[in-house]
């Protein structure tokens, strides 16, 4: 126990803390510049100083650590002076344009000037001018305004962990600068704008709109990019998105840091803080991504659909909803009358809420009567998800993400995490940063400076490996009889391939497995995070099942990750061909029963197709009408159906509902168009990949004559005979919680705090049904079918050649509303760009060179431009996936892609291409 | 008194390592292997060394410190950054007798435990660089260094570390981020470099004469050695003379030799036979001494006590020709080119108290500017985050205190009077 003694109050401390710390604890406020609580300590702005007994020299408050017996005074006559010498310092070489600055309101020098600064300066010289730099397209610098508080180059390099900043030169020319100089070259988080105490970084895509005070209003809600679900304040004025910050940011703000605690005490805020305070320790601790921070222009688009159309005479034409509502009912009706629900089918979307897609599920079952419902989680993490629980129960992959950052040993399999999760990339930084082994198979670049164990197979041999790694961890730990079912098959396959086999197939050393097996088996927590390249595998199941062992035998927890903000939430409300709301199987009549009971509505009992099967039926004509709600399949999908072309309307379907907000390359196929709202323009909830459930909250007026999508499909269901009687997504949840198990007693209220995990156990148990599914048939064959390395193709060096496809992931890049968002366009990199590796060159190939990309099963060709880089595998060609932005999607190239036949997720080791030069 | 640290240095063979080995070289690291290194380490106390690089902390004391730290490996490292303007103390060790530094370290890192050493050399000797490192490579040949130093099973190796000409790199934190290869900026303390130093290791930071006085430590015992000069800190000293004496250069004295002495007896007097106007005993850092009050010996206890610090022990003297604003303008350019931007006071005021001086200077002062100027000094005084900005305080604030009516007569004469 710690007695210290500041202003006269005692306070007891369990363990030593700096004195700032300890002053707030009995509330008395200490002015800082430089400190952030986010940060490493730095001690050098000198506005903290303060007296300690018997020491000669001022202290720091932020960075001096108090002892038993200190007696500290942080407010005296001398105090007082050396704040207003501080603040004199900084202002001599400051541009003092309050009246001009986008930080004015609220800025900390600002307010410390305001507080304890001189009220006039005595400096008569020239300022240093540093013009402002208004290179990079998103992030301006005025270094006039810099104080040097390093608060931006300690969050880039000690949270976000991108080193891309750095204060460069030294006493009052210094400054902040990129490494890459006048442009940034980062990963445009922009978290380094949210600890700028000062108008120093500014988001362009902001500057000089509205000051602070103008905003007519703060909304916190949850992201729309990825599965993090990170929480953001969407500050808006006019019906518009001024500008995204992360919701701590302005709670902190708000706070006690910035008026002290009197005003605190006031403040209506101060819950938010609180809030923020415990989210802190769980999601995304006030970071954000370029995507959360940068992405939301396209709320604003021109280019949003407007209106909805009806195809008239081969053309998309304008019609009022009631025309067009009317139009989809008649015809729905006209296809299930005449032949029947499974003539029909809907592609749900992991970008709706949890509302829109129990109303989609609902919809398609109960007035369809259809089971066919899927979605793009397919492409990895529904059939992922799926198998995992299969495997070792419902909810194995709701672990808090936070876990991460306490992980020891971190497993990353399958991509890279700061690509497809980009704050949950971050915490696996922070565990390395605290000294935690990452191990990576497969691609993991933005791990690269958390110096990872990196295991380098052979295309496509990745499971080879996993299954080795099983083998030998299965000798070196204990079963815990847990899942005995589970248990069995486990040891049914760690009785493993000999090593050199192994190894002359996966090229990884038998001794590296061994080592990399030793760091697992010493783990003191372990996690396995799962990306989905190792999902999109012939025989992806088997890699899953050798990582659920992993992490069993391990005793890890695991992370599946999503690159869609509500995939977890898709699946939870039964947007699946076998499933229903809350992960009940179809197939169980006491579940089917329940279902229909609450709903109201009768569930045809036999298993839906999955996507592909789905896209199979439509080319064979088996599947008459499709309804796609917020979804792109026509660029996103491999195995699209090809009409005449891709860009006009698919042939064999009778009926095509796309619901959406842009027109994209699937609507351009439509018979109907429904313009559906913007995340920022409604409410509900999402899911995120660690099973939190959060609110969306209406930020913005929806301009467009758009509509809820709940709201639409409630509307043709009406109009096909079936009321829906919701008001509110409120209203559809109320039904969620009776119907779904794992969403069972969650009122709206409580999922407001944004604490709630959806849990499986909390209602009815699925328990029972973990390790009781059946294992893909012949496990044994399909880990054969692994055999073949993919990479090793003829060695040959031909103009033609086949390549495997892989695609480039980026940052700046997530579907549609990415490609509409100006600011996040112009950070991405040049798109029309084949990387090769430069062996795998034809003669007659050189960089820079223009090149044809072909697929013998697509009538499609691309264009590009060549450029050698020795990481991509031989025998692989990669092409960024944002070639959307030109519109064409590197997947539209493949239309006959296998799918794993348990996950259903497709396998890229047959995405082949022919390369050759233009 | 016999010179050690400067023996022989006029013979060109002194960088040599045969010679310096005819000479008694590498004895006393002989000597120091089979003593244990707690043993030397109370030697080390009992002579009362203190460090030579400018702060006079006692070295027992953080050898201490740092051998009590659990972890390893340790980093010895010899600060060879000498830039405190007035100071080239070091130079000749490292240009003419680079072999007792090496054997001083090499002695230093048996009672460290340490393995292995860097010399972080200031930039702007590039002769001293290719010296030090041939007796390096000389050392090694002949295992005074390596992985079996003198066959005692003990493993010492020693490298040149090349500064980039910041002065604030000589601060030993600065000095250690230098080493680390990031901006030289010096660090939070605590923790000290004696318990997280380089790379997160317990780190020694030696000056490069603190060092050099361990074989003669060695050699002739604790008690002979706190007999040579000042009781409070004895030992023999290095004081660099510049400026108007007719003999300037670097004399190996002992400690608390007084000023006057140094000046009058052992540089020849004032250059031409002008009068004494002022002095800066220490390095530019320590306070300036009007001539009248020279009279004081120069060691880390007695000077403190007659208004000054023995700093480096770097004498400039200056001559009745000499005018205090313009000295006190050109330190306060250097201060202002070598704050490293950290913290606010030191940063922001330096350059502020450089232009007011450079107004002052040419004719354009303000009859407020010289309390301006001391306000200002006072409000970097004892808030800056490191000591760099207290000199660069103390230096404006001693050339007032003592030269007031000179900065008066600039303003109000609108011009030098010199
Ligand atoms: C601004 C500044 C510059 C310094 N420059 C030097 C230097 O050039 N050489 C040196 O030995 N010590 C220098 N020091 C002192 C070192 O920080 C440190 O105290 C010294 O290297 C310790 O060695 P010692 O104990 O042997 O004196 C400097 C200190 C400060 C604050
Ligand atoms: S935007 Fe992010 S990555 Fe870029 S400089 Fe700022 S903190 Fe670093
Ligand atoms: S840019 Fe902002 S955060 Fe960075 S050092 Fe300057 S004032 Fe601090
Ligand atoms: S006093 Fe401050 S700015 Fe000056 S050198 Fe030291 S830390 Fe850097
Ligand atoms: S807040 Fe403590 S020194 Fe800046």
């Amino acid at each position: 126990m710690i007695k210290v003694t500041i202003n006269g109050k005692e306070i007891e401390l369990e363990q030593p803390e700096t004195i700032l710390k300890a002053a707030r604890k009995a509330g008395i406020k200490i002015p800082t510049l430089c400190h952030h609580d986010w940060l490493k300590m730095y001690g050098g702005c000198r506005l903290c100083l303060v007296e300690i007994e018997k020491m000669p020299r001022l202290q720091p408050a932020c960075s001096f650590l108090v002892s038993d017996g200190m007696v500290v005074t942080t407010e005296s006559e001398q105090i007082s002076a050396v704040r207003r010498g501080v603040l004199e310092f900084i202002l001599i070489n400051h541009p003092l344009d309050c009246p001009f600055c986008d930080k004015a309101g609220e800025c900390e020098l600002q307010d410390a000037v305001y507080i304890y600064g001189p009220s006039s300066g005595r400096f008569k010289e020239q300022k240093i001018k540093h013009p402002e730099n208004n290179t990079d397209p998103l992030l301006a610098r005025n270094m006039e305004r810099c104080i040097a508080c390093t608060r931006c180059v300690r969050m880039c390099e000690d949270v976000q962990g991108a080193y891309a900043i750095a204060m460069t030169n030294r006493g009052d020319r210094t400054l902040m600068e990129p490494f890459s100089g006048n442009r940034f070259d980062c990963e445009y988080c922009g978290n380094c704008l949210t600890v700028c105490p000062v108008g120093s970084i500014l988001s362009r895509p902001s500057k000089s709109s509205y000051r602070p005070w103008q905003m007519d209003a703060n909304i916190a809600t949850v992201c729309s990019y990825c599965g993090v679900g990170c929480l953001l304040n969407l500050q808006v004025r006019d019906e518009s998105i001024k500008k995204v910050i992360p919701v701590e940011d302005a709670a902190l703000r708000s706070s006690f840091e910035r008026f002290g605690p009197g005003v605190a005490e006031k403040n209506t805020e101060k819950n938010l803080y609180e809030n923020s305070v415990e989210n802190r320790k769980s999601l995304n601790r006030g970071l954000l991504c370029a995507l959360g921070r940068f992405g939301h222009e396209y709320v604003d688009s021109r280019e949003r659909l407007t209106s909805p159309m009806v195809r008239k005479n081969g053309k998309l034409v304008e019609t009022s909803w009631d025309e067009a509502l009317d139009f989809v009912a008649l015809k729905l009706n006209e296809i299930k009358n005449s032949s029947g629900g499974s003539a029909l089918a809907g592609i749900a979307s992991p970008r709706c809420t949890n509302e829109d897609n129990y109303i989609f599920q609902k919809f398609m079952r109960g007035v369809l009567g259809t089971n066919n419902i899927d979605s793009t989680a397919r492409l990895g993490f529904a059939g992922a998800q799926a198998y995992l629980e299969n495997l070792m129960g419902q909810g194995i992959t709701a672990n808090p993400i936070s876990d991460l950052e306490d992980a020891d040993v971190i497993f990353v399999v399958g991509g890279d995490p700061t690509i497809a999760t980009p704050v949950l990339g971050l915490n696996i930084r922070a565990a390395a940063a605290k000294g935690a082994k990452i191990i990576t198979l497969g691609r993991a670049a933005g791990l690269g400076r958390s110096k990872p164990k990196e295991i380098t197979a052979n295309l496509f041999t990745e499971n080879k490996v996993l299954e080795r790694l099983l083998a030998l961890l299965f000798s070196k730990k204990e079963m815990t009889g847990e899942l005995p079912a589970f248990e069995e098959k486990l040891k049914a396959a760690a009785a493993a391939p000999p090593a050199e086999k192994t190894t002359e197939v996966t090229g990884v050393t038998e001794a590296e497995m061994a080592e990399i097996s030793e760091i697992v088996a010493s783990a003191e927590s372990f996690a396995v995070v799962i990306g989905s390249d190792i999902v999109q595998r012939a025989a992806g199941h088997c890699g899953l099942f050798c990582l659920a062992g992993i992490s069993y035998l391990a005793s890890g927890r695991i992370f599946l990750l999503s690159d869609r903000p509500n995939e977890q939430g898709l699946i939870d409300m039964g947007c699946l061909p076998d499933r229903l709301p809350g992960g009940q199987s179809l197939a169980i009549d006491g579940f089917r029963k329940k279902y229909e009971e609450i709903s109201g509505l009768t569930a045809p009992p036999d298993k839906g197709l999955t996507l592909f099967p789905m896209l199979k039926a439509i080319s064979e004509g088996e599947i008459k009408g499709l309804y796609v709600m917020g979804e792109n399949p026509a660029l996103n999908l491999p195995n699209w159906p090809a009409g005449d072309t891709r860009k006009s309307k698919i042939k064999s379907l009778e009926l095509l509902v796309v619901q959406d907000i842009f027109p994209t390359e699937t609507s351009a196929m439509a018979d109907v168009v429904l313009p559906a709202l913007s995340w920022a323009e409604r409410e509900g909830t999402y899911t995120n990949l660690e099973h939190r459930i959060q609110v969306l909250r209406r930020a913005v007026k929806n301009m467009t004559y758009g509509r809820d999508d709940w709201r639409i499909i409630a509307e043709i269901s009406s109009r096909m005979g079936t009321a829906m009687k919701f008001s509110s997504p409120a209203d559809i949840m109320a039904e969620i919680v009776r119907v779904s198990p794992v969403h069972r007693d969650l009122r709206y209220p409580d999922i407001e705090k944004g604490t709630m995990l959806c849990r499986p156990y909390k209602g009815q148990p699925s328990k029972s049904q973990a390790g009781g599914v059946v294992h893909g048939e012949g496990f044994k064959d399909l880990i054969k079918t692994c055999d073949r390395p993919g990479g090793s193709l003829d060695d040959k060096k031909s103009m033609h050649r086949d390549f495997v496809l892989l695609l480039e992931r980026s940052l700046f890049y997530s579907g549609v509303t990415s490609r509409k968002t100006p600011a996040l366009s112009r950070i991405r990199p040049d798109a029309a760009v084949l990387r090769m590796h430069p062996e795998d060159a034809a003669p007659g190939l050189v960089e820079g060179g223009r090149v044809r990309v072909s697929s013998p099963s697509s009538e499609e060709t691309l264009e590009l431009e060549t450029v050698f880089d020795s990481s991509v595998p031989r025998g692989a060609v990669k092409i960024p996936e944002y070639l959307e932005d030109l519109g064409v999607g590197a997947l539209s190239l493949i239309t006959n892609l296998p799918v794993d036949p348990v996950t259903k997720a497709p396998a890229f080791e047959e995405c082949r291409v022919t390369v050759e030069a233009v | 008194m016999n010179k050690t640290l400067l023996a022989n240095i006029d013979d060109p063979r002194s960088a040599d390592l045969d010679f310096y080995e005819q000479n008694g070289g590498y004895e006393s690291l002989r000597k120091a292997l089979p003593m244990d290194p707690g043993v030397i380490i109370e030697n080390v106390k009992n002579a009362n060394l203190r460090g030579r690089g400018g702060a006079g902390f006692p070295t027992g004391m953080k050898w201490t410190f740092a051998s009590g730290d659990p972890k390893f490996p340790k980093y010895l490292v010899c600060n060879a950054d000498e830039g405190e303007p007035g100071t080239f103390k070091d130079r000749p060790i490292l240009e003419k007798n680079p072999h007792i530094l090496i054997e001083g370290m090499a002695i230093s890192a048996h009672a460290l435990k340490s393995d292995y050493g860097y010399i972080y050399l200031r930039g702007e000797y590039p002769d001293a660089r290719v010296i030090l490192e041939q007796a390096i490579d000389q050392a090694y040949e002949k295992k005074y260094l390596g992985d079996n130093v003198m066959g005692s099973g003990k493993k010492f190796h020693l490298s040149v570390h090349v500064g980039a000409g910041a002065y604030i790199c000589g601060e030993e934190t600065a000095l250690i981020e230098s080493l680390e290869g990031k901006k030289g900026q010096p660090r939070l303390k605590p923790p000290f470099p004696v318990s997280v130093g380089a790379w997160g290791l317990p780190t020694i930071v030696n000056n490069v004469e603190t060092l050099s006085n361990l074989p003669l430590l060695i050699r002739i015992g604790p008690e002979q050695y706190a007999a040579i000069g000042s009781p409070e800190c004895p030992g023999p000293k290095l004081y660099s003379v510049s400026g108007h004496v007719e003999r300037p250069g670097v004399l190996e004295l002992p400690m608390g030799t007084s000023l006057k002495e140094i000046i009058y007896e052992h540089c020849g007097g004032i250059k031409g036979g002008k009068t004494l106007k002022a002095v800066i005993p220490g390095g530019i850092s320590t306070p300036v001494l009007p001539h009248d009050k020279i009279d004081c010996p120069m060691d880390f206890v007695n000077m403190p006590k007659h208004g000054s610090m023995l700093g480096s022990g770097a004498v400039i003297v200056m001559d009745e020709s000499v005018c205090m604003v313009k000295v006190c303008l050109r330190a306060i350019k250097f201060f202002e080119h070598e704050s490293c931007g950290k913290c606010t006071p030191c940063k922001d005021g330096t350059g502020w108290l450089r232009r007011i001086l450079a107004r002052i200077e040419q004719g354009e002062g303000h009859k407020d500017d010289i309390d301006l100027l001391v306000s200002i000094a006072g409000n970097i005084a004892g808030k800056t985050f490191c000591p760099l900005g207290d000199g660069t305080a103390s230096v404006v604030q001693n050339f007032v205190k003592h030269f007031r009516a000179e900065f008066e007569s600039h303003i109000t004469g609108r011009g030098c009077p010199f």
